[in-house]
């Protein structure tokens, strides 16, 4: 008689992370994104500690940015003690397969 | 021709476990925050129970129906039951015998106003978790209202600034100073740019929250809400510790210490001069927030001396 | 009725029984701020902490929305919880409270009636209670110092029931029933442990765990958040019928039975009923009593539970009856009437097109004497007659 199909498991307002963990794409916000000089880059990590994300990856010589994720804050830029990261602007990676 | 340095900095070795969070989440890009949450969990662990309150955070320490923006266990409650939800959870188990972890987590508004009452309850109790304030100086969540944290002179959207009104009348609740007060086992002052501080800090509560309430009051500015690039948000808060105007201590029990110390300080107007919030301020007005920032930093200072750690 | 012999009989007063009740039931947690007239609670749980009664966590909290918060949230880390207040305490607690009953935490509470606040009063009344009747709470009204003891036992069985899992206040009359000693019987320990014992042998429910995926406090957005509503809503139904089997397993355990979510007394062949809660239920029958002895056919219903409201009962009892009367010790602003009397009138088609009386009495410690009762069982009956009659008295005021 109910119209609702009850779909939630518990009684209480219960969130379960073994389900898939809610995720935003985050990575079509930015205007602009990191790109690394891997020789200036001395792998110290400052920009990999920094960002907000946490979405730097460790290359073992160098880092570089998840791009799903990054949202071009600028901030690992900024950061960098070797100036070896530049904010590009998405433009110019338009004719690029994956932006 | 440099040569490369092919080690990390230290500050990754605290590190204990992986970033609980998911990879999108929904706070402003250059959020302090964010970086304060993913740093947390990944310092403390993920056995840790975070107790949320509505804020910039329980965007996502709640859930949304069944699914979750992160692996651990949380309890979500209003602003006026954090510190006392945290309370209750601790002391269940403590009656069965086990030691856990839980990390009240809440923005300035909760701390100093509406969930005042049951933090320096808590702290007169001594209760046995972790309470970490990020103090972004005001409610940015429901759109940038003045807190009892928002410092004199500050433009927010309840403390506007016109022909009648200029900003903030009130220089704000020195909350640290207030729970160092408390005499509890534990209670400092953090930032994002002081990484290893914060990273030390955070270890050091979970150890200290054995005999007691560990409080950690971090200074998160808001580029949204304050009005810098979203690039700044580091440089901001490096700059607050090098004005003087967030000064990094810790304190056990009353008893003070620097954690930090800037041997020559920069002028505030470098600080205020980074954010927008800022830039309708008089020389008067200037002065007041000067002088207000110098207070506090010598009655650290002054305590350092009269009841120094040991 | 059968006193078990491992009983003992003590003089106690209401805020006594309520705290041996509390004791008895072992709770993990609990949670101590005093407001008039419960002070006495926490000062009797506090005193068998001390003795080493008691092996509860004890938090000396700094107000009663913390003493809210800290039992829910031990409440829902897998803990049996227990705390109390009063009037303008279970107003301060009020986003706790909705947080209890919409996480299903399974705390009981005890709410020792005193009038709400909006004009200073330190007296009894029951408009605390009926001003959070929406809290989504299961509210039960007890009429005798026994009756607290056994209703808080009968409440964490009820609470925790797997069916249910909703949080229970305990009611009872300020300064009438807080401070009266009566002698009661105290079961045993063992007594009380075999009587919840049931409740292991059902499934868990979910706890918070560290370490575990499961968060509690999920936002409900949508249909998420219907579909928990709902399940509330049938869970407070539910919880009507399982309050009824659960007094009949309390006779079985302890030989006293209360009629569940109401007693029927008298009311077989009664002609005209008059509904009273509290303690003023004790007034009414001696009353009915009296009347019975002079020819007259007379009863009492009274309301044991008030959320949810025991619609299905309550019709039975009522319909074919001539004329009802009910007592209320709370107003409900915005109707000019007392709350059980709207919600009478909402089944009045149920009941049958019946005169329905409401009497606002007990006010602020003013008594509801036998001369009151008698007066309105008499408005009753001359209603029953067919002359015209009030819908609403306020007994204490001069026409």
């Amino acid at each position: 008689m109910a119209k609702i199909k009850i779909h939630v498991e518990y009684e209480g307002g219960w969130s379960d992370a073994t389900l898939p963990l809610l995720c935003l794409d985050t990575g079509c916000w930015r205007s602009e994104r990191p790109v690394v000089n891997k020789d200036t880059c001395t792998y110290c990590g400052l920009c990999a500690l920094f960002c907000p994300t946490q979405c730097m990856i460790d290359k073992e010589e160098y880092f570089l940015p998840n791009l799903d994720y990054c949202k071009g804050c600028g901030i690992c830029s900024r950061e960098c003690p070797r100036e070896a990261i530049a904010m590009v602007p998405e433009a110019e990676f338009c004719d690029d397969n994956e932006a | 021709m440099t040569v490369k340095a092919k080690k990390r900095n230290k500050v990754f070795d605290y590190f204990k476990a992986e970033d609980p969070f998911s990879g999108g989440l929904t706070l402003c890009p250059g959020c302090p925050l964010e970086l304060l949450l993913r740093f947390t969990a990944k310092v403390l662990g993920k056995e840790i129970v975070f107790v949320g309150t509505p804020s910039c955070s329980a965007t996502v320490l709640y859930g949304q129906n069944r699914q979750s923006w992160h692996k651990l266990a949380y309890y979500s409650c209003l602003m006026t039951g954090v510190a006392s939800s945290a309370t209750g959870i601790t002391r269940y188990y403590r009656k069965i015998g086990k030691d856990i972890t839980v990390v009240a987590f809440t923005g300035d508004g909760c701390s100093a106003d509406i969930g005042f009452q049951p933090l320096s309850g808590a702290a007169e109790r001594n209760e046995n978790f972790i309470y970490i304030t990020y103090d972004n100086e005001g409610y940015m969540n429901t759109g940038i209202q003045k807190s009892s944290t928002t410092p004199i002179g500050a433009r927010t959207s309840t403390t506007p600034v016109g022909e009648a009104r200029r900003g903030n009348p009130n220089p704000g609740k020195n909350v640290p100073f207030l729970m160092a007060m408390h005499k509890i086992p534990y209670a400092a002052t953090a930032t994002l740019s002081h990484l290893d501080d914060l990273a030390k800090k955070l270890i050091k509560a979970k150890e200290k929250k054995k005999e007691g309430l560990a409080y950690l009051h971090v200074f998160s500015p808001c580029p949204t809400g304050w009005g810098f690039e979203s690039d700044m948000s580091i440089a901001v808060c490096r700059m607050a510790v090098q004005t003087h105007y967030f000064p990094l201590w810790e304190a056990e029990r009353g008893r003070f210490r620097f954690t930090h110390k800037t041997t020559r300080p920069k002028p505030l107007t470098d600080f205020l001069e980074m954010v927008r919030k800022f830039n309708h301020l008089s020389t008067e007005e200037i002065a007041l927030l000067v002088k207000e920032a110098e207070e506090r930093y010598s009655l650290v200072e002054g305590m350092t001396q009269l009841w120094p750690m040991a | 009725m059968i006193t078990r012999h491992k009983e003992k009989i003590r003089t106690l007063t209401g805020n006594a029984a309520a705290a041996y009740g509390a004791m008895l039931c072992r709770p993990d947690v609990i949670a101590l701020y005093p407001i008039t007239p419960q002070s006495e609670v926490i000062e009797q749980l506090a005193s068998f902490s001390a003795d080493g009664l008691l092996d509860a966590e004890m938090v000396e909290v700094e107000g009663e929305n913390s003493a809210i918060n800290i039992v829910t949230s031990a409440s829902i880390a897998g803990g049996r919880v227990f705390t109390a207040t009063s009037s303008w305490g279970l107003a301060f607690m009020y986003d706790g409270m909705l947080q209890a009953s919409g996480f299903r935490a399974p705390v009981v509470m005890v709410n020792v009636n005193r009038e709400m606040p909006g004009i200073l009063a330190v007296s009894s009344g029951q408009q605390d209670m009926t001003s959070t009747r929406d809290s989504g709470w299961i509210q039960v009204v007890a009429e005798n110092c026994q009756e607290i003891l056994d209703l808080v036992v009968m409440a964490y069985r009820l609470a925790e029931d797997h069916d249910v899992q909703l949080p229970v206040m305990v009611n009872y009359d300020g300064f009438y029933l807080s401070y009266l000693a009566e002698g009661v019987n105290l079961p045993s320990q063992e007594e009380v442990h075999a009587f919840l014992a049931p409740l292991k042998d059902q499934p868990p429910r979910p706890v918070l765990v560290p370490g575990e995926p499961l968060g509690s406090g999920t936002h409900g957005i949508l249909e998420g958040f219907v579909e928990l509503r709902f399940k509330h809503s049938t869970a407070l139904e539910r919880s009507k019928a399982k309050f009824d089997e659960i007094d009949a397993l309390f006779r079985e355990s302890f030989g006293r039975s209360y009629g569940g979510q109401i007693e029927e007394y008298r009311t077989n062949d009664a002609e005209v009923v008059l509904m009273v809660s509290g303690s003023a239920a004790g007034t009414a029958k001696a009353v009915v009593d009296s009347l019975r002895n002079k020819g007259a056919k007379v009863g009492v219903v009274k309301l044991r539970m008030f959320r949810p409201f025991p619609r299905e009962r309550i019709v039975r009892a009522l319909t074919g009856k001539k004329a009802i009367g009910i007592v209320d010790r709370s107003v409900s602003f915005g109707w000019n009437c007392g709350p059980l009397f709207m919600e009478l009138k909402a089944i009045s088609e149920e009941i049958g097109t019946v005169p329905i009386m409401d009497f606002i009495d007990g006010l602020a410690n003013t008594d509801i004497t036998e001369d009151h009762i008698a007066d309105m069982i008499k408005s009753v009956q001359n209603a029953a007659k067919g002359e015209p009659f009030k819908d609403v008295t306020w007994v204490s005021l001069e026409e």
